[in-house]
């Protein structure tokens, strides 16, 4: 069989893949030019059948169905045209279209969806809070790597308040306390626009610390726990600062809520980081990459997690930590309640199945 | 020696078929990153433009679109059926897994996420690094979420056949022989006569021509090239009795 034959006998059969492929991802004008640049004119009865068949929803789904039977038929064909053609060590352009038509239907038949709503509900109430007890080694070193330096730090500063310059300048100092006294306009008069911005500004600050604690991670674990002892010491330098300055109750009430899900996001994504870094240290029976990337997708449940919980965090500190005309009572029952709340989901969610 | 210089990426399918995947370098990333960067910048000068009016919370709804486009601008790009930033697609630079097939969610946030380390010590310092020392010019981020960058290379245009009557071969060809002829026969129109000459006379003895050499060698040689693509003109030569598929 010489090249042209080949190409005469099959070229139907591919007309018709490309075709189907096209219709199937409703993708038209890029293939279409491709293969009209290469020389190749689509068949244009199928591209118009596809475009006809289009009356009731009953209907598209019957020809969807038969479209994806008829796709694998005529893709295990192009397969086996593909390798018939490059062992004969036929022309480039017949290769390149067998690889090219082989290549989108590989991507569609074997194309993984995870974005439907019943799995982003298991992902959300059960794979998450899973995959944080698999993870509870690292989220323990984590966890100490990070509240460590707040309370050693922050005691430091409330025993010797001089020593929050070393941690932050002295115009910063004073901001914060400025920021926290009760009088502040900061907090107290605020209009539900700064809320809004405070909102954008948490979000933005927020995840950056987090998604830095994580992918520290990468140069073996070092940088995850130095963001997280460093974050840890800032968080307890300002703490211990405001406390020594008799601030505390403005202090504490502001940040007792939502750090709830901000804290717990933080040491999360440490975690996330330290189970990378381990990977790379100690990858045990594989290869380091390979332990890098299993590593890597086991964690991707948890960054899933850690980004909602920054975004309820934000939403919580803007618009609610900042409301300064609730009692102090209110505040700190529904802090109590947030903990053990988010506490509880881990400890407790999805072990149904276990 | 093809060995050593290819950077092209083997990536087998179940059905037993190699894709062949092509590694972007440095240059293609780089400029795709800026594109979208300028894209980026573009958005939010446009959003600005309207959420200007807005006050206050205009500039929240402002910074939470800086926010948006800062970490998540390229996953949700990514996983659209082109796999591609807008940038990456101006470039026909594509994101697949290492398996060739369509980047996962779960991978895209990781190896877009892991910016954060690629980032380091100084602009994208090392992501260069990694892009320029590894062969399959992966950063970081792709290492760990086993994912490349790919060039998505633009259609073999169909061999342009000059009017030369085919030729049957002198003798039998190899496979190899075969596919070197007609793949002389493909590059003839980009050639200069003189290069195409000299290329010809290489491949002579398919047309019993060995030894020698000009334009009238080159059309036998070619006239070989258009027999074994399958062309058999009325005014040539009976072709001869040898089963071509089994010349090896």
């Amino acid at each position: 069989m010489t090249p042209f034959h080949f190409e005469q006998t099959y070229q139907a059969e591919w007309a018709e893949l490309e075709a189907l492929i096209d219709r199937t991802t409703g993708r038209k004008t890029a293939n279409d030019s491709g293969a009209r640049a290469a020389g190749h004119v689509p068949d244009r009865d199928a591209v118009r059948a596809a475009r006809s068949a289009r009356p009731s929803r009953d209907d598209r789904r019957a020809t969807a169905a038969q479209d994806r039977v008829r796709l694998a038929a005529l893709y295990r064909r192009a397969c086996e045209q593909l390798a018939l053609a490059r062992a004969r060590a036929y022309p480039a352009y017949i290769i390149d279209r067998l690889e090219r038509v082989t290549a989108a239907a590989h991507q569609l038949i074997y194309h993984r969806r995870e974005f439907r709503f019943a799995q982003l509900r298991d992902l959300a109430l059960v794979a998450f809070p899973r995959s944080v007890r698999a993870h509870r080694g690292y989220v323990a070193v984590s966890a100490a790597t990070f509240l460590l330096p707040t309370f050693i730090i922050g005691l430091l500063v409330y025993w010797r308040p001089e020593f929050i310059l070393s941690v932050v300048s002295q115009e910063m100092a004073s901001q914060f306390e400025q920021m926290y006294s009760p009088t502040a306009q900061a907090l107290g008069r605020r209009t539900a626009s700064t809320d809004w911005m405070m909102f954008g500004y948490y979000i933005r600050n927020n995840v950056g610390v987090s998604f830095q604690c994580f992918a520290g991670g990468l140069f073996a674990g070092i940088g995850s726990l130095f963001f997280l002892a460093w974050n840890g010491a800032f968080g307890g330098a300002i703490a211990g600062y405001l406390t020594e300055r008799g601030l505390s109750s403005t202090f504490y009430s502001f940040i007792a809520t939502h750090s709830s899900f901000e804290l717990t996001a933080i040491v999360l994504s440490g975690a996330a980081g330290l189970r990378i870094g381990h990977a790379l240290l100690a990858p045990g029976r594989q290869t380091r990459r390979q332990a890098l990337v299993t590593a890597t997708s086991e964690t991707s449940v948890l960054l899933y997690g850690v980004t909602v919980m920054l975004i309820v965090a934000a939403a919580i500190e803007a618009f609610w930590s900042s409301a300064q005309w609730l009692p102090l009572p209110v505040k700190y029952s529904v802090a109590a309640l947030c903990w053990a709340c988010v506490i509880g989901f881990f400890v407790v969610q999805g072990r149904r199945d276990d | 020696m093809s060995d050593v210089l290819d950077t092209a990426v083997a990536a087998e399918t179940p059905e037993g078929i190699v894709l062949e995947l092509r590694p972007a370098g440095l240059s293609a990333r780089l400029y795709a990153f800026l594109f979208d960067g300028v894209v980026r910048l573009f958005i939010l000068y446009a959003a600005a433009l309207g959420l200007g009016f807005l006050g206050g919370i205009g500039a929240a709804l402002l910074l939470i679109l800086a926010f948006a486009l800062e970490w998540f601008y390229p996953v949700a790009f990514e996983l659209t059926s082109s796999g591609a930033t807008p940038g990456k697609r101006v470039f026909r630079l594509k994101v697949v897994m290492d398996s060739g097939l369509p980047v996962t969610p779960a991978a895209s946030v990781a190896r877009n996420l892991l910016r954060v380390a690629d980032f380091l010590p100084l602009f994208y310092g090392f992501a260069i690094v990694s892009v320029l020392t590894r062969r399959d010019g992966k950063r970081l981020g792709d290492l760990a979420a086993a994912t490349l960058v790919v060039h998505e290379p633009p259609a073999v245009p169909r061999i342009a056949l000059t009017n030369v009557p085919p030729i049957a071969p002198a003798r039998p060809l190899s496979p190899e022989d075969q596919a070197a002829v007609m793949a002389l026969a493909a590059r003839a129109p980009r050639l200069t006569p003189e290069r195409l000459d000299e290329l010809a006379a290489l491949a002579a003895s398919v047309s019993g021509d060995a030894g020698r050499a000009g334009p009238q060698v080159t059309r036998r040689v070619l006239g070989v090239a258009h027999w074994l693509l399958g062309q058999r003109g009325t005014d040539s030569r009976p072709a001869k009795p040898h089963r071509l598929e089994r010349a090896s």
